[in-house]
């Protein structure tokens, strides 16, 4: 951490220096503003100069994705042990059970094998649930026919989970791949720590069995564009699943709690174990501005998937929610 | 409440949408329930004789076998959705070799052209393939209900029987089945589906009552048909023949408990207006009491 650089440092500053006063003030009338997310039948378009939002704050496409690029390069190393102390560890349940119930690597023993299953974890850079996956997959379902690619924005946070994945066993690290893409277009990809002038990839159509991104894609400028790109990649009955924080709005006691703890406790938290307020404030506004979990979930359908049952489950009273879409055959 | 001290304007539709519009009845509804099937609202029309009703109910099975006039259905209410349809009847098939698993929702999703993966649309996994098992043998019941004779007695009976057997091709893989429906997050869905089950029985054996036995009625059968359920995952007989024994002796049982309660009720009644005369004799006004004791007496008569 020390040794930011100060460009950084500067476009940190920029980006949250707005925030960094702001602090809770009431749970209902200025935090459940709606978010300006695209409406529901306009195609979603890619734009870079179009509004979003970064916080509470409304700034272009673009930009929005170079402070989220800053935010996280400044959170990289320090990234795990700040989701411990502020949800008490509980993050580590809400992950271990995301891939135990979709149980990737999964074959009827009664038949044979129905070729390889690849896995495509966004915004999934420190490897969290990647590692998982393959531990699911390799140890548990004994499938070694499992390989999942990891796919993040941000080359530091991949960096770090390419390091963590050094103290894997050797089969599952042959399985792994790491690739710095924007998940709003994955017709552009490029292989970790290659030339950034150099000619880029794509991710083909049908191609992916499962498509995975927990905690990441509030942190998208384009939510539809990336669930389109999701329902591209994904072949025929493939799997979409989406781990977020959601709303806890079922249990207002509890949630005037939540909302207390999350916006004053966090930043604290963050400036004083990463030292970086700013990208911790960012943080807790992102979930304040997600959708509630029928709306994301209608997001989905609307990009082509059908979903089962109402289409979400909630963890901790909604706190974190996980979606899961599939889409259909034709 | 005997349907032939019943006024003709009275039909059966009507009785019934007066007994479900109760809060405590509503409350235990659920979208399943209401949604046995999926045909449009008909209007009910009106039956002229009284001995008509049940076999008009069962005609209007025919063409809309959903019996909850008060909550039409609509789409929204199916309790699965066609993709999940699709993948759970395609599953189904493989329940007899490989139980409520994943390995035959895996199985189904192969038959169906989709992957492994596909079986996480589902939310619950093997337990939604066992809430299939109960909601198509629940929905099945309409259709065997036709032409049954009997008392309303006999009819729950031959009910009951019908949906135990409805069990007969996975009754090997039911055991692991109740032991699915047992775990703490599923047990609330498990007692609904129960409840919507008994209640099925009682409405389509014709019993329309509306007074505190609706309680007790659904509170007997449920236990009835949950042991017999139990005794019959173990039944090696033939035909389960056993299991249908079992079940006849739980039902006499159910008939000499209710004679019991009736005769507390009479020594009860007795009692107190014997304590009421003492009373009298000793020169206390009782007139309020022993209005309330007649009354009683009155209503105990109809």
């Amino acid at each position: 951490m020390a040794s930011r650089s100060p460009a950084l440092r500067r476009a940190l500053q920029t980006a949250s220096r707005t925030q960094s006063c702001r602090s809770f003030t009431s749970t209902s009338a200025t935090l459940t503003q709606p978010a300006d997310y695209p409406t529901r039948h306009q195609p979603p378009t890619r734009d870079p100069s179009r509004p979003t939002h970064f916080g509470f704050e409304t700034v272009t496409e673009s930009e929005k994705q170079q402070r989220v690029a800053s935010v996280f390069t400044s959170v990289a190393e320090s990234y795990d042990r700040m989701n411990d102390l502020m949800s008490f560890g509980w993050h580590r349940v809400w992950k271990d059970h995301f891939v135990r119930t979709l149980n990737p690597g999964f074959s009827p023993l009664s038949s044979s094998p129905s070729g390889p299953q690849h896995i495509l974890d966004i915004a999934g850079g420190t490897g969290d649930i990647a590692f998982r996956m393959l531990h699911q997959a390799h140890v548990l379902n004994h499938n070694p026919d499992v390989r999942v690619t990891v796919s993040d924005i941000n080359p530091s946070m991949l960096a770090v989970g390419k390091q963590r994945s050094q103290e894997l066993p050797a089969t599952q690290q042959a399985a792994l791949s790491w690739l710095e893409a924007n998940a709003e277009d994955l017709n552009s990809v490029r292989p970790l720590h290659s030339d950034p002038n150099g000619p880029t990839s794509s991710i083909p159509d049908a191609s992916v069995d499962l498509y995975t991104v927990a905690f990441g894609i509030r942190n998208f400028s384009n939510i539809p564009a990336a669930l389109r790109e999701a329902h591209r990649v994904l072949k025929p009955g493939g799997i979409f699943a989406c781990l977020e924080f959601s709303k806890a709005d079922n249990y207002p006691l509890f949630n005037a709690v939540y909302k207390r703890w999350s916006f004053s406790a966090i930043p604290m938290i963050g400036q004083l174990v990463a030292g970086d307020r700013d990208s911790y404030q960012y943080l807790v506004e992102s979930i304040e501005r997600f959708p509630s979990q029928e709306d994301f979930r209608d997001m989905i359908v609307d990009a082509g998937f059908v979903v089962g049952g109402r289409g979400y489950e909630n963890l901790t009273g909604g706190v974190a929610a996980i979606h899961r879409g599939m889409k259909p055959r034709n | 409440m005997s349907p032939t001290t019943l006024p003709a304007s009275l039909t059966r539709t009507s009785l019934r949408r007066l007994a479900h519009s109760r809060p405590t009845t509503c409350l235990l509804r659920t979208a399943a329930h209401r949604s046995i099937t999926t045909s449009t609202t008909t209007p009910t029309r009106p039956s002229p004789t009284l001995q008509q009703p049940l076999r008009r109910a069962t005609r209007q099975h025919q063409t809309r076998p959903l019996h909850y006039p008060a909550h039409p259905s609509s789409p929204s209410d199916a309790p699965f959705s066609p993709p999940e349809l699709a993948l759970l009847r395609a599953a189904y098939a493989h329940v007899p070799q490989h139980g409520f698993s994943a390995e035959s929702l895996a199985l189904g999703a192969r038959d169906i052209g989709l992957l492994d993966i596909s079986t996480n649309l589902l939310p619950n996994g093997d337990f939604d393939l066992i809430r299939y098992h109960l909601f198509t043998q629940r929905e099945a019941l309409v259709e065997k209900s036709r032409g049954l004779q009997g008392s309303v007695r006999d009819r729950v009976f031959e009910l009951t029987w019908l949906r135990l057997l409805g069990n007969r091709e996975v009754v090997g893989r039911w055991q692991e089945a109740l032991a699915i429906m047992a775990q703490p997050s599923y047990v609330p869905a498990s007692l609904s589906a129960l409840h919507e089950l008994v209640d099925d029985i009682w409405y389509l054996a014709g019993d329309v009552s509306v007074d505190p036995s609706w309680y007790t009625k659904r509170a007997s059968l449920s236990a009835i048909y949950v042991s017999a359920e139990l005794f019959m995952t173990d039944d090696r007989s033939a035909g389960f023949e056993e299991t249908k024994a079992f079940l006849r002796r739980r039902f006499d049982e159910v008939g000499e408990l209710s004679s019991v309660l009736g005769a507390v009720r009479e020594w009860v009644s007795f009692s107190g207006s014997s304590a009421i005369n003492v009373l009298r004799s000793k020169g206390v006004p009782t007139e309020n009491i022993s209005s309330l004791s007649e009354k009683r007496e009155v209503d105990g008569l109809g």
